[in-house]
């Protein structure tokens, strides 16, 4: 009887111990649900291959191949091309996303069908194009979290005309039907749904039934025999398992706080980084219950803020060129480049690249006795 | 020509005719923003898209389609000009040889306002 309560203790005592590790389901989860994940994870590590529906213009083969670090769903070396012609003269509607030339994005990558029909080795940028920019490969862990965010609570944090005088005037983007947006570096998109689907499309070339027809090239139509695959290339099934892999992927659990930590985590606040990295939002009602009523430490308000016109680059539905959503900070310490196109090396970097409605904080940052920012920044590297 | 066989003729050719202005595919509907309106060749084209998976559809706009603003509750009819970029519209349509053809135009809101709808 003692033996069985100590085995019993030992199993409970490693459980409890047993913190969420990058690339970990959510906790919780039914079979189901979990059965989902794992099958998931297969389609969003497989690669796809001319013959079976990839490109012909393409940025990668597989999901897996730029969201891999430390494991399936982190972050990645690989940079990535949006371009947009921004009309601030067009009051409304001052972002063309160059969608009838082939944007927003703009592969890198052809197969050899394309290629011998084209002899080209990218998607071509067009000429009226204001700006090229650059996107880092971010993880996506904790997306489902934010995916079932109320779209009240992220519209609660906005305060596009500063009405409280912080100088932190978040707004909402929101997608050319009017929802409110949330995912991509600029939050035009609405729900992960629609960012997992639309990514294998600009991401592989690949239709599904939520995106049945192919792209163009730079806006004219493929070449006859360079996408010999029947649409969709993916199927509805194949399209909901990757959708639940991304959506059950948990965020990294924090790392415990050393005392240096939790003074810098007490710093954060006081220099108002929080205004916008607001550190936690919960989720509301939700199908599945490891997604509903969560608090998630997302260290995101996941509305726009102007950044400065030194991190300037591409409009995007209502986001003007030099404002960005708030970067969500969890699984920070996995990442090995910072900002929207990994301009940044260190975190120190990260905040003194900070303008516009982030200079405030900056200044505060830099103005901090070097015990203290060297706490801050400690902070950082335990989310 | 005989009045009788005329209205035979008129009769036997007017279905051709309108068989031949209706679209060769299902409707099909679409809610996105306004990218650009074409008031003299009578088109607009909408932006919409998944993700990041973005299209401009292209839509004839033919002067009997019914064109209506939705706003604070009322639907009025208004002009092909009325409409700007920006607006959000939902737009049912069909297709025929020649492009997109719009069956109706309703504006639902502004973009940067927001619409509470469901894709």
């Amino acid at each position: 009887m003692t033996r069985r309560w100590i085995g019993l203790a030992a199993i409970c005592g490693v459980a409890a111990c047993h913190k969420v590790q990058p690339g970990d389901p959510l906790g919780g989860l039914s079979a189901t649900d979990r059965a989902q994940f794992d099958s998931g994870l297969a389609v969003f590590d497989n690669t796809f291959t001319p013959q079976v529906g990839l490109g012909p213009l393409f940025n990668a083969s597989r999901c897996g191949e730029c969201h891999e670090d430390p494991v399936t769903g982190g972050n990645g070396d690989e940079v990535e091309h949006h371009a947009a012609v921004f009309h601030p003269e067009r009051a409304g509607a001052m972002c063309d996303e160059l969608a009838d030339k082939g944007g927003p994005v703009f592969q890198d990558s052809v197969t050899p069908a394309l290629h011998a029909a084209l002899g080209i080795d990218r998607e071509p940028r067009p000429a009226i194009a204001t700006v090229v920019a650059e996107r880092s490969t971010p993880d996506i862990f904790g997306f489902g979290l934010l995916d079932a965010v109320p779209d009240s609570v992220i519209l609660s944090y906005a305060d596009p005309n500063d009405t409280n005088h912080d100088g932190i005037s978040g707004r909402p983007n929101r997608f050319f039907d009017g929802r409110l947006g949330r995912f991509g570096r600029k939050a035009l998109v609405p729900t992960l749904r629609e960012f997992n689907a639309g990514a294998f499309s600009a991401e592989m070339g690949i239709t599904s039934p939520s995106v049945p027809e192919e792209g163009t090239v730079a806006g004219n139509p493929l070449p006859t025999g360079t996408d010999p695959a029947p649409d969709p290339e993916l199927s509805a099934r194949g399209l909901e398992l990757t959708d639940a892999f991304v959506r059950l992927l948990a965020p990294p659990a924090p790392l415990k706080q050393s005392r240096e930590a939790r003074r810098g985590r007490d710093l954060f606040a006081q220099v108002g980084c929080t205004g916008c990295h607001v550190p936690t939002l919960r989720t509301g009602d939700n199908p599945i219950p490891a997604l509903s009523h969560k608090e998630v430490a997302a260290y995101t308000d996941l509305l726009l803020h102007d950044m400065g016109p030194q991190l300037a680059d591409i409009c995007f539905g209502l986001a003007k060129p030099s404002e960005f959503r708030t970067e969500p900070l969890m699984g920070t310490r996995l990442a090995t480049q910072f900002l929207h196109d990994g301009r940044a090396k260190t975190l120190e970097q990260a905040i003194e690249m900070h303008g516009g409605e982030g200079m405030r904080s900056r200044d505060l940052f830099e103005a901090l006795p070097a015990a203290d920012r060297a706490a801050l920044l400690a902070f950082l590297k335990t989310l | 020509m005989h009045r009788v066989t005329f209205i035979s003729a008129v009769l036997f050719v007017a279905p051709l005719v309108l068989r031949a202005q209706q679209p060769t595919v299902p409707h099909d509907s679409v809610q996105g923003a306004v990218h650009a309106v074409d008031v003299r060749a009578r088109s607009v084209d909408v932006m919409t898209g998944v993700g990041y998976a973005l299209r401009v559809v292209h839509l004839q706009v033919p002067a009997t389609v019914p064109i209506t603003s939705r706003e604070a509750g009322q639907r009025e009819s208004i002009k092909l000009s009325e409409l700007k970029p920006g607006d959000v519209i939902r737009a049912v349509f069909g297709g025929r040889r020649t492009g997109f053809v719009a069956y109706t135009i309703e504006r639902v809101g502004r973009m940067e306002s927001g619409v509470e709808s469901k894709p």
